[in-house]
């Protein structure tokens, strides 16, 4: 198809022959750790993968505490394909988070968060969050009872920060308890303004890595790597990772549809071996390892802030690496590392089976 | 004696069954439980495959052309022609 006559129209309104430059000379070194460059763009794939299921979904799902829980029924049961688009964006988010999670380890590993990339860093760390926030508002839009059960859980969890655990507990749940109000505002969260946060974070991310370059490991940096155009190369092997987690991401929903538990009810006893998402399992499992009381504290509030100490630790640790931002090799931040992901495998897989 | 026993049986072997029922029912269905509709699904997603195997397998083949016209060195003058055409970086 010859579209000229368009691509002149266009050029004589807009001049984009600097991206087109850019995109020409743009280049990624090509090394034996380049496959987990793929990750971010496994992200943003399934993040508009995300978005698409999620906008069907609103056009029929009813944000309110009588209603949520039917219609997520008859969107699975009357609607025309309807089970598959939620099964696809469950799994969606599951892969999504999962890759979030292998990009962080990898990033943390071949310490890609080295000057001057630290700010690519925390836009990355804080989309992880957010990221995070989106399955757990997510997960109360189903309105059954194990969802209704461990949000309860999860933002009684954050109750118990120090000083501002309140707020953030009454803040969260729209009033003292899980309720319809907390629906509301989770379905606000949801659908308004963690998008919003995440297309900026996403924004800011992709122009920081444009500007920077792809980050090359500290034990390469000496070694002549061959480089590869960015387009068309990396572009379509892109499209062809993509193409693949499409593939997976369909199977899964398609093989493995999620169940939908009986409505929540607030007076109820919440259901035995209550357990969050499992992107949550490493923080409920560490939880679950402190006493009620220590030397006369609340061991809820020392487990907490704990856990807040070790994220904020990991968050700022761009600054903290000063030998790496020295381009020089610094085996106490490998270990590091090493502590963080084991510690995450480990207490996810113990709470998974505990 | 055995009249009763039979009966017993038979009553508890209903009641067992009608339970069976009633948990059933609880579940909802989030996948299509008719047969046919099953088919129709799992012989769409061989058929997606299918589709993304020859896609991928298309990607490949014009990734290794690209590959080889750039160990050529044959797609700079190429470049340059299409700048010419389309006006390129230098337009005014």
């Amino acid at each position: 198809m010859n579209c000229q006559r368009l691509k002149d129209w266009f050029d004589e309104r807009y001049d984009i022959a600097p991206l087109r430059k850019f995109a020409r000379k743009k280049l990624v070194p090509s090394h034996r750790y380049d496959l987990w460059y793929y990750t971010g763009g496994i992200v943003l794939f399934l993040f508009v993968l995300q978005f698409i299921t999620g906008m069907l979904l609103s056009f029929y799902y009813v944000p309110h505490a009588e209603h949520a829980h039917k219609s997520i029924i008859e969107i699975v049961t009357k609607l025309n394909m309807g089970w598959f688009f939620r099964s696809l964006h469950h799994w969606g988010a599951q892969l999504a988070i999962f890759t979030l999670f292998v990009h962080l380890f990898a990033v943390l590993l071949l310490k890609a968060y080295r000057k001057p990339r630290e700010l690519l860093w925390f836009s990355g760390f804080i989309l992880l969050g957010v990221s995070l926030f989106f399955g757990l508002s997510g997960y109360l839009l189903l309105w059954d009872e194990r969802a209704f059960a461990a949000v309860k859980v999860a933002t009684g969890g954050a109750g118990a920060f120090p000083l501002a655990g309140n707020f953030i507990k009454a803040f969260l749940r729209g009033g003292i308890d899980v309720t319809g109000e907390t629906l509301t505002r989770f379905y606000a969260f949801h659908v308004a303004i963690l998008p919003l946060a995440t297309v900026f974070l996403m924004a800011l991310h992709v122009f920081l890595v444009q500007i920077h370059g792809m980050s090359v490991p500290l034990s390469l940096k000496d070694a002549a790597l061959p480089q590869e155009p960015f387009f068309p190369n990396t572009v379509y092997k892109d499209f062809t990772v993509w193409l693949v987690i499409l593939g997976i991401v369909v199977t899964i929903a398609v093989l493995f549809p999620p169940e939908i538990g009986l409505k929540a009810d607030p007076l109820a006893a919440p259901p035995e071996d209550i357990k969050p998402e499992w992107y949550f399992l490493f923080l409920f499992q560490t939880l679950k390892l402190f006493p009620g009381d220590i030397l006369g504290l609340n061991g809820e509030t020392i487990a907490v802030v704990l856990v807040a100490a070790g994220i904020f630790i990991l968050f700022i640790l761009p600054l903290l690496d000063k030998k790496s931002s020295r381009e020089e090799k610094s085996p106490l931040f490998n270990l590091i590392g090493i502590v963080y992901l084991v510690y995450f495998l480990v207490m996810t897989i113990v709470g998974y089976f505990s | 004696m055995k009249r009763a026993a039979f009966l017993t049986l038979l009553i508890f072997f209903f009641n067992t069954v009608s339970l069976w029922g009633a948990e059933a029912k609880k579940a909802i269905e989030v996948f299509p439980s008719t047969p046919f509709y099953q088919y129709i699904i799992y012989e769409t997603l061989a058929i997606f495959w299918i589709a993304i195997i020859g896609l991928i397998v298309i990607i490949r083949m014009k990734l290794r052309e690209i590959e080889r016209v750039q160990k050529l060195g044959l797609d700079a003058p190429v470049k340059e022609n299409n700048e010419k055409q389309t006006g390129g970086d230098n337009a005014p």
